[in-house]
């Protein structure tokens, strides 16, 4: 039995339609400032907040037992997916996997920041396994420390793996079978294992891990940073605790060093530097979740990519949970003589979707190269303008996950209580139909909200848009509107584009 | 066909469909209850091949040693929705590497546009079906999962501590040869010095 979930309605897209028109209208008359005024709040200074943030700068305590919790959970999954039940939305493995974990920790991002780096099980796992110590400071000859080839010290690793993940996720139909899920599971703490026993630091938190670099990007956008407290205590330190550790704290894994850390990117919370800074300089504050993609993170090109990636994978999540896909699929396997799960077929539609957003935006530089008073290098413009795409591309994301997370995942508690769906039989159309007329959350209020979060993404891109655009022209040039009109077209475009997929019925997942 | 246009193709395609219900991901098992929750819980896989749609379903969904079960197969025409009428053969063997022979289950003909097969397995494991006709000159060959009993899922488990324990031990073993070899040194310019 088939079920879709209902699109965003009209009238819903057209609000947010117009307040993006507003915008536009907006952004082009408006002359941009070179330097905007920052504000921060301390979260130390914010009651109850203040505390728990002192709570988990001080003592390991606080953290490990989040880790102990998030590796329990873990090892659950594997063990629901190898000897449960392999109906997906009776098994821990998938439901906990895929409706819980996945779609929800693209909405926590947003409040947390990398926070879910912290308890990362696959990265806790490796740790205690390589570096047998529960938090301390492990002996230097645990790993081989060696240093990662320059080659490979870049996202384009990690870009591949979520390239690959995604494919496994909604190719291969991982998301529905619970034994992949434990398999997949596993492959990851081997993976993760072997980069710890070989290259110093966290080597595959930083360049390899798909859900690592997912929130590192997406972190950008957060609402909270973790950054010094006095910037001139960092400038006078010699000793520099946050980056070299210790005796007993780690250094920083990515090698940070938080003096001079502007983008929330590499950082996986640990709190090594928060423990180890013996100036207590360190700590947590609430920013707007503008400032870092506007004006602080630094273009590079591999990372350029590894944003438009995300931006194609998350409208082709959307994509193929269309009603029209899966027919498009059909024809095009039937075409090419596709064998009977339609994996080439699936694999072509997938690069299509990948490449032509690669393909606009290569437009928009081309064109933006042309309207800009003094030349700029094509792969330079490449890298500093690919931020645009970064709100895009998380409001979207949240926006499809919430449907997911909303929709499917009553009845979570029932799969919690026995996790490997022992003796469960499958849905019944009942019960399908129980779920479907019942979200957790109500209905006008999820509409409200990814009406909201379409808009807030693109009033987020046009900021960085215009602020990017104006960074590169030379101060002489005076400002002008037009040239950020292949920016917004692609901008709008796009936008328009998810608010569609938005708009139209998806098929229940599980 | 060159990869342009290949892409280009499958670009109209992808443009130009037409809506229809999607299902599950193709050639993956999912498990329903039906439309009447009384009738047992069965397992459907549901898959392209050549010019046909081929729906399989197997009842019960879990079956257990000595315990009787049936595969329906439902095989219709893409292009007109016609049902297949000729005969299909079911086929089964081990799902495993280096699997023994194959055996029949038995040769169907089409009965009320389904063909059902029905079997009883002794053992517990992995099983895979095969459902094999021909239309137009061309054979067609269908394989589809069907578990016996509760799956041994020590491989994987097995596999990922014994890539675990070898890297460990390996790692280990290199920096003890390290240490060992900075001590030689050390040993040595301390006694040229």
């Amino acid at each position: 039995m088939i079920m879709n979930h209902p699109g965003l309605p009209d009238s819903w897209m057209w609000l947010a339609v117009m307040l993006m028109l507003i915008t536009v209208a907006w952004t082009f008359v408006k002359t941009p400032k070179k330097n905007s005024k920052q504000v921060f709040i301390a979260v130390e200074r914010i009651p109850l907040l203040g505390q728990l943030a002192k709570l988990f700068s001080a003592s390991p305590w606080p953290l490990l037992i989040f880790k102990f919790v998030s590796v329990a959970l873990f090892l659950t999954v594997i063990a629901a997916g190898l000897w449960g039940t392999p109906i997906a939305e009776r098994n821990l493995a998938t439901t906990l996997t895929w409706t819980v974990w996945w779609a929800g920790l693209i909405i926590t991002v947003f409040f947390l920041g990398s926070a879910w780096c912290a308890v990362c099980p696959w990265d806790t796992l490796a740790s205690w396994l390589v570096k047998r110590r529960l938090w301390r400071r492990a002996d230097a000859a645990a790993s081989l420390g060696l240093k990662v080839p320059k080659i490979w010290r870049n996202v384009w690793p990690a870009l591949a793996m979520f390239v690959g993940l995604t494919w496994l996720e909604l190719g291969v139909g991982v998301t529905t079978n619970p034994y992949a899920t434990a398999v997949l599971s596993l492959v990851m703490i081997v993976m993760s294992t072997i980069y710890m026993a070989v290259f110093e630091g966290k080597a595959f938190c930083k360049y390899v891990c798909p859900v690592g670099r997912t929130v590192g990007f997406y972190a950008q956008l957060s609402m909270v940073e973790l950054r010094p407290r006095e910037q001139q205590t960092c400038s006078d330190c010699k000793t520099m605790e946050c980056y070299h550790g210790t005796e007993e704290i780690e250094p920083c894994p990515t090698h940070l060093v938080m003096g001079s850390l502007k983008q929330s990117t590499y950082c996986t919370s640990c709190s090594a530097c928060t423990m180890s800074c013996p100036h207590n300089n360190v700590g947590w504050r609430i920013r707007s979740p503008a400032v870092e993609a506007i004006q602080h993170a630094r273009p590079h090109w591999d990372e350029a990519w590894f944003m438009l990636g995300l931006l194609g994978l998350t409208t082709f999540h959307g994509i193929t949970m269309l009603e029209v896909w899966e027919q498009a699929l059909s024809r095009f396997g039937q075409l090419i003589g596709d064998s009977g799960q339609l994996i080439m077929s699936f694999s072509v539609g997938m690069l299509l979707v990948f490449i032509a957003p690669v393909l606009l935006y290569s437009l928009l530089i081309k064109l933006t190269q042309l309207l800009l008073p003094n030349k700029i290098d094509f792969k330079q413009l490449f890298s500093k303008l690919a931020f645009i795409s970064l709100p895009m591309a998380f409001v979207y994301h949240i926006a499809h996950n919430l449907n997911h997370l909303i929709r499917e995942s009553r009845g979570f508690t029932d799969v919690l209580m026995n996790p490997l769906g022992s003796g469960s039989l499958p849905l019944s159309s009942q019960e399908l139909h129980m779920r479907h007329m019942s979200p957790l959350m109500y209905e006008e209020l999820l509409y409200g909200l990814q009406a909201g979060l379409m808009f807030f993404g693109f009033w987020l891109a046009m900021q960085i848009l215009q602020r990017r655009t104006m960074e590169s022209i030379s101060e002489q040039s005076g400002w002008r509107g037009y040239y950020l009109l292949p920016g917004t077209l692609f901008i709008a475009g796009v936008t328009a584009f998810n608010l569609w997929l938005l708009a139209q019925p998806m098929v229940m997942r599980m | 066909m060159s990869l342009l246009k290949t892409l280009t193709v499958a670009c109209l395609i992808f443009i130009s469909g037409v809506p229809v219900y999607a299902h599950h991901v193709l050639g993956r098992p999912s498990y329903s209850l039906g439309e009447d929750s009384n009738t047992p819980p069965s397992m459907q896989v549901e898959t392209q091949i050549g010019d046909f749609y081929v729906t399989y379903m197997a009842f019960p969904a879990f079956p257990k040693p000595n315990e009787q079960g049936r595969v329906n197969l439902y095989a219709s025409r893409i292009d007109n929705g016609l049902p297949f009428e000729g005969r299909v053969t079911f086929k089964v063997r081990d799902d495993r590497w280096f699997a023994g022979e194959e055996e029949i289950l038995g040769i169907q003909n089409i009965d009320d546009s389904v063909y059902r097969q029905g079997f009883i397995f002794q053992e517990e494991g992995d099983y895979i079906i095969t459902a094999e006709f021909s239309s137009g000159g061309e054979p067609y060959l269908i394989d589809f999962p069907l578990r016996i009993g509760e799956p041994a899922a020590v491989g994987p488990i097995g596999i990922t501590i014994a890539i675990l324990f070898v890297v460990l031990i390996t790692v280990n073993i290199l920096q003890r040869k390290r240490r060992f070899s900075l001590k030689a040194k050390r040993a040595r310019e301390d006694n040229n010095t």
